[in-house]
């Protein structure tokens, strides 16, 4: 970019809201307390499927200190919601379909009361028979999960295909055919705050509700339409939140409804904030998946066709699995030029906790399946896998294997040359590897990613910010898209800034709040910084007008005239003007110093229904390197060492990013080695974060972390997305990594320690 | 029962339980929040604090044993004026708090080991907070943080 840029992008720049998080003083909704306040509780299932047979809160009305007790049949249509399909229930509603489906939520004068109501609950269930394995959901005579079925029959959910050319008859010519299959447990997001809601009722009928949620205005919505109200009724504010990962939505609507019932009933203040053991039960993971490559290349190393086909398990409800299959469909032949290639994806329900959100959404598992089969082929043909991979991988004007043609700038060919070129590569190939004696085992290994940009064909990307500039010369920002720790707050402060020409310090970013702020879509898909960022930019450019026209005004010239230096307006006298001046006189003139924007991506169209199209209109790329030790003995791999860049476009705030990209590969880590929440019948097999290993300070490696900054130019000020894609090539440059060390494959993650010790013999 | 115990440097006397954690009688009881609830079984970190210059999960740190104890959290450790220490500076300056809610626990971490080894080396740093869980960063940046802040004291910079 050729603008002279003193916020955006500068290395010093901080977390907007970061002093009151370092002073402990950053109220989180578990934070909050109000007089009169009333503690809830939920009852939820302890079985993975049954009947509700027999649901009597009349017991827990008794106990001292329970104030009310609501069950689905308290709310409109039971509570019925979800999108993209509309499957959940606010509270069940005649039976139960997972271990930790909430059934009936008590409000009491303390927790202890609440647990006590909880307990005296009189809940008679009818067991039915489960299904917990996804391969078998389909069966004939599989249960049927959810209450009718989503689409066709049985407990298929969604499908997706893509369709670009006939891979069948190329792969039948290819010299080298790598066809295997890849397996991934879910994952639980693991936020350190877990969920929690706080309603207060208010006189009127109208009641505010406090959720550590993503998306407030769908929360809302949802919210009302369960209630009964009309959506002014319903004033969603998000606190701080602490961490989410695409991890607090469905099920925070669900406690939202339930809170805001509450409230509404008892005329007090409710919070609900979960405990550790009920958020893992409750919450929605990333889904487990199955996925099945075969893809082919001639024997000089050019990948020719893929033909791959993809399951995942939604569990007990859709949630955002339709969408996440989709896009795990959109990137499962990876980032490579292909003369066709083919994707099946099928998604079903099973009485497993159910599967939503999470960070890479389908393309965590769709490019750790990659990045492992291309690994293969490399293998296969004994050619260097960051060579085999420059040779094969997407530049500027190629077609992705979706058929459409990537027409923004690329940056993966030069992620690949840096974590190369940074991390040793060629030498360490040459002296690590596996030799046969040794007790530590190390490797070094490679993974790279494409990732769409923003929602895609998913739905329309737009967002909405307004800027005030008020009475006391600050500036208020707001937005209904949310920063739950990823830093957005941050970017579109520093956006303001660089587009009013004002200091950060200025700028005063209110929380998000459905009652002030725009509706703007839900924070997902690392949309927030490109469309969140523009509409800033859009928004700042109506402000900087009136400014300017107050300037001129004052100055006796035209709008043309006006320069700035600094915060200071410079007229054809080159006497500065300070800025308070210029807005003291805005309003003097009775100018409204607000203003609203809108930005919306530029409209792509895939077409579901043949599997063709164009699915993004850019996408973002990178490569990550990992340098592992396996211990012969037990299995172990400890990861030493990370390179890792990312082409984001334009970098807004760079610690921030950096931060990201790190954080990214940490919960990737954790992925590959240490998580892993399975079922066995439909029963979780980890209750705690004991049983649940999310990485340690020794258990991540110091990293080199490295941006490649190329211009996109719609994004604001050159910007592309990040917050997720980071987190996806760790995975599988593990398992590569372990190949390289042990000559063992890995294509089950996590990696079971001691299935690899009992490769190793 | 009572305890009486020194809260970032002034006595209190409070009522307890056996039953009672500091966790909640920080949080539920005295209002003070900053500590934050991420487990209630020791396993995250994010309740830490310092009682008498060693660092605890006050998740599992039962009540009843903080008389005479002196205790410090995150709100003790801020300047007087309440402007923020040189350590939880260094966590805003390296970009060591992204949701922030493990954050007051790290700070405790990072104290607790400064207050036994002034010259840490970073495996040091991530054995000290290898029991505080964060789910953001990757780590790297929180031992910046402490490693800055561990030279800047050897070098005479003010607490």
């Amino acid at each position: 970019m050729s603008e002279n840029l003193k916020y955006v992008g500068n290395p010093n720049s901080k977390a907007a809201d970061g002093i009151e998080k370092i002073l402990g003083k950053a109220k989180y909704v578990g934070d909050m307390t109000l007089p009169g306040m009333l503690y809830a509780k939920l009852l939820t299932s302890p079985v993975p499927h049954a009947k509700i047979v027999e649901l009597d809160v009349k017991p827990a009305l008794a106990v001292e200190g329970v104030k009310a007790v609501i069950t689905a049949d308290d709310f409109v249509d039971h509570g019925f919601f979800g999108w993209p399909v509309k499957d959940m229930y606010v509270l069940a509603y005649q039976k139960v379909r997972y271990v930790g489906d909430p059934i009936a939520v008590v409000a009491a004068e303390s927790e202890a009361a609440a647990a006590a109501g909880v307990a005296a609950i009189k809940l008679k269930l009818e067991e039915l028979p489960v299904v917990s394995d996804m391969h078998k959901a389909l069966d004939p005579d599989a249960a049927l999960v959810p209450l009718e079925p989503q689409i066709g029959d049985g407990n298929l959910l969604v499908t997706h295909l893509v369709r670009n050319g006939d891979p069948e008859p190329i792969l039948a010519e290819c010299d080298v055919v790598v066809d295997e299959s890849y397996n991934f447990q879910a994952q639980e997001h693991g936020y350190i705050e877990t969920e929690g809601v706080f309603a207060i009722p208010e006189p009127g009928g109208t009641v505010v509700v406090f959720a550590n949620d993503q998306s407030p205005h769908i929360n809302r919505d949802n919210t009302a339409g369960m209630l009964g109200l009309p959506a002014e009724a319903v004033r969603v504010i998000q606190p701080p939140v602490g961490g989410s990962f695409g991890g607090k939505d469905d099920h925070v609507y669900q406690f939202t409804g339930q809170a805001a019932k509450l409230a509404l009933i008892t005329g007090r203040p409710v919070r609900l904030v979960l405990t550790r053991e009920e958020s893992l039960a409750t919450s929605y993971k990333r889904a487990a998946a199955h996925a099945h490559l075969k893809i082919g290349m001639s024997k000089d190393g050019v990948i020719r066709a893929a033909k791959t086909e993809y399951l995942a398990d939604s569990g007990a409800y859709a949630s955002q699995t339709p969408l996440s299959a989709w896009r795990a469909s959109m990137h499962l032949a990876g980032a490579y030029r292909y003369e066709a290639a083919t994707v099946d994806t099928k998604a079903v329900y099973t009485n497993n906790g159910y599967a939503g959100a999470f960070r890479g959404f389908g393309n965590t598992q769709a490019a750790a399946a990659s990045e492992v089969a291309i690994d293969e082929l490399a293998a296969r043909i004994g050619m260097d896998p960051i060579e085999f991979r420059l040779k094969n991988c997407l530049r500027t004007g190629d077609k992705a294997f979706t058929g459409n043609t990537i027409d923004h700038e690329a940056g993966l060919t030069q992620c690949l040359e840096w974590v190369r070129d940074q991390s040793g590569w060629a030498e360490k190939r040459e002296a690590l590897g596996f030799k046969t004696g040794d007790d530590v085992l190390k490797g070094i290994g490679v993974a790279c990613y494409f990732h769409g940009s923003g929602l895609g064909g998913e739905g329309t990307d737009y967002a909405r910010i307004t800027l005030t500039v008020e009475r006391d010369h600050s500036v208020t920002l707001q937005s209904g898209l949310t920063d739950y720790g990823q830093g957005s707050r941050t970017v579109f402060t520093l956006i303001a800034a660089e587009s009013l020409g004002v200091t950060p310090e200025r700028i005063v970013m209110l929380r998000p709040d459905t009652d002030t702020a725009l509706e703007t879509g839900p924070t997902v898909a690392s949309r927030a910084s490109i469309v969140g960022g523009n509409a800033t930019k859009v928004t700042a450019g109506k402000l900087v007008q009136k400014l300017n026209m107050a300037a001129a005004d004052l100055l006796g010239c035209s709008l043309e005239q006006i320069n700035r230096h600094g915060e200071d307006f410079i007229g054809p006298n080159e006497e500065p003007l300070a800025i308070e001046a210029v807005i003291d006189h805005a309003f003097a003139m009775g100018l409204q110093m607000s203003s609203q924007g809108y930005w919306q991506i530029p409209v792509i169209h895939w077409d579901f229904e043949k599997g063709t199209g164009t699915p993004y209109y850019t996408y973002s790329f990178g490569a990550q390197v990992a340098q592992v030790e396996v211990a012969k003995a037990t299995g172990k791999i400890q990861v030493t060492s990370v390179w890792a860049s990312h082409d984001g476009g334009k970098i807004i705030f760079p610690k921030g990013a950096h931060g990201q990209l790190m954080g990214g590969i940490t919960q990737g880590l954790g992925y590959a080695l240490t998580e892993g929440f399975s079922y066995k019948d439909g029963y979780p097999q980890k209750k705690n974060l004991k049983e649940y290993h999310l990485p340690t300070s020794l258990d991540v490696p110091e990293m080199e972390t490295h941006f490649v900054e190329t211009n996109l130019a719609e994004g604001p000020f050159g910007a592309k997305n990040l917050a997720e894609p980071v987190m996806i090539a760790i995975a599988p440059a593990i398992a590569n990594a372990v190949f390289h060390a042990t000559t063992v494959r890995c294509r089950d993650f996590p990696i079971s320690a001691d299935w690899l010790k009992s490769q190793l013999g | 029962m009572e305890v009486t115990f020194k809260l970032n440097g002034e006595t209190v006397t409070c009522p307890v339980t056996t039953k009672s954690t500091l966790l909640r009688l920080l949080r539920d009881e005295l209002k003070l929040t900053g500590t934050k609830n991420g487990c209630e079984h020791g396993d995250c970190g994010a309740c830490s604090v310092i009682v008498d210059g060693k660092l605890e999960k006050s998740c599992i740190y039962p009540a009843r044993n903080l008389d005479g104890k002196e205790v410090l959290t995150i709100e003790g450790v801020s300047n007087s004026d309440g402007t923020p220490s040189d350590l939880q500076q260094a966590f805003l300056d390296a970009g060591a708090t992204q949701c922030g809610y493990c954050t007051p626990g790290m700070i405790m971490a990072g104290e607790a080991l400064l207050l036994k080894n002034n010259n840490p080396t970073r495996q040091d740093i991530r054995e000290a907070i290898s029991e505080n869980l964060c789910r953001c960063t990757g780590y790297q940046q929180i031992v910046d943080a402490i490693q800055a802040t561990a030279k800047s004291r050897l070098n005479g910079g003010a607490k």
